[in-house]
């Protein structure tokens, strides 16, 4: 082994001394403890090393990141931390049902939210609280489609007739499973704001989804979903279904 | 996973993936969304893994590639040819404890995403060459030279900072010179 070699393999040595017993690394460490040309080179490149951990280490970070993660996923809980409860609910209610009738069962089966729904409405909350950009910006939705089309991301071949007429702020893309999202945001009349989302249905096999739209109350968040062609379609505001209804 | 835990992993976890999102990312903002995005997905898929003594791991690699995924939708990413790098012997070393972190973190960000990915695990958490080979899906023998000529990469970027910042850069022992690095 020349002192070429040893360098390449010593580069992957950890400044902590982790890697000491690494058989990898023995001939290359032989050769520094013999050569003091590459010992000197490799007490460098550990120096060098150490005070690169050190100064990447004490990168800031957002001091409203921690509580954004925390308060991001809560609103997709429901979905996946109450799985087991919910389980447990549905072989209750299976029980029950023989007592009870139909009652329970229709209750469970009231629409929820999916995985990419509920990325999504974070993915909004982060544009409104301003903790992340959009891709475009523009007062015609005309040409946030324009752009989104150029880009390869889903989107509507016509908005929906109670958001033409609305002033748009910008749009966002984002990936859910491999499959790409586009978001829309526009400005109500009130000043609220109402989004909407397009996918490909092929980013939700699992759900049945029909051309009527499907309201559903999730938090803060009134949403309706429908499908049209091989597209998927989710309006959402921070308001009640009812303030919702009014723009399908 | 309870409410409690997964707070504790955030708590343990959110910050070094802050800092590895944002050598990868062009933004803090972009830094943030990745992290967040990352957690998200934990939270509705991490109970599929079953040792959660890979959870680290698990969470680095995720993050890895939600970059890759966003990346390959940004047109204007340029694309990096690794044979294209010179890998150079340094005869001078930059002052690193000279510089603040956030030139530090300019300096790395100027370094190609495919040797930055792995020197910012290096670093960052000192991963192994081999916990980075499993995250980021490549032979050994290649992060081994990812490391290596990135270190090369880097190097040159912060003696360049160091430079326009007026700093003296520090060179090796006058003793050393004349003498040959291989």
């Amino acid at each position: 082994m020349d002192n070429q070699e040893a360098k390449f393999i010593l580069s992957a040595y950890r400044p902590g001394g982790q890697d000491a017993s690494d058989p990898r690394f023995a001939e290359a460490l032989e050769q520094a403890r013999r050569d003091p040309v590459l010992e000197r080179w490799f007490s460098e490149s550990i120096a060098f090393d150490a005070a690169m951990t050190e100064k990447l280490g004490a990168i800031a970070v957002p001091n409203d990141l921690r509580e954004s993660i925390l308060a991001g996923v809560k609103v997709s809980r429901p979905l996946r931390w109450m799985k087991p409860f919910v389980a447990r609910a549905i072989a209750a209610a299976l029980l029950f049902a023989a007592i009870a009738g139909s009652l329970i069962l229709r209750e469970m089966k009231k629409p929820r939210l999916a995985g990419w729904q509920t990325q999504a409405l974070g993915t909004i909350s982060s544009l409104v609280d301003g903790r992340s950009s959009f891709d475009a910006q523009s007062h015609s939705a005309s040409q946030l489609v324009n752009w989104l089309q150029t880009n390869q991301a889903p989107v509507a071949s016509r908005l929906p007739t109670n958001l033409e007429t609305l002033e748009s702020l910008g749009c966002k893309t984002f990936l859910w499973n491999q499959e790409l999202i586009s978001v829309i945001c526009f400005r109500r009349p009130d000043g609220g704001l109402i989004h909407l989302v397009i996918t490909k249905a092929s980013a939700a096999p699992d759900r049945v989804l029909k051309g009527e739209p499907q309201l559903v109350q999730h938090g803060e968040w009134a949403t309706a979903t429908w499908r049209k062609g091989d597209m998927i379609y989710m309006l959402a505001l921070e308001g009640s279904r009812d303030q919702l209804a009014t723009y399908l | 996973m309870s409410e409690a835990d997964f707070e504790q992993l955030v708590d343990r976890q959110y910050a070094p993936l802050f800092r590895f999102a944002v050598s990868l990312s062009k933004s803090e903002a972009d830094a943030a969304d990745l992290t967040q995005q990352t957690f998200f997905l934990w939270a509705s898929k991490g109970d599929q893994l079953r040792d959660r003594s890979k959870a680290k791991s698990w969470l680095f690699t995720t993050l890895y590639r939600e970059f890759l995924g966003k990346r390959r939708h940004e047109v204007r990413f340029p694309k990096v040819e690794l044979e294209d790098v010179r890998e150079e012997e340094m005869s001078i070393l930059p002052n690193v404890n000279a510089l603040d972190s956030e030139t530090v973190l300019q300096a790395l960000r100027e370094v190609e995403e495919p040797f930055r990915a792995p020197l910012t695990l290096f670093y960052l958490e000192q991963f192994s060459y081999q916990e980075i080979a499993d995250m980021l899906e490549v032979p050994i023998g290649t992060v081994m030279s990812r490391l290596s000529r990135g270190k090369t990469l880097l190097r040159q970027r912060l003696l360049t900072k160091e430079e326009a910042l007026g700093n003296k850069v520090v060179s090796f022992p006058s003793e050393r010179s004349g003498e040959s690095h291989g």
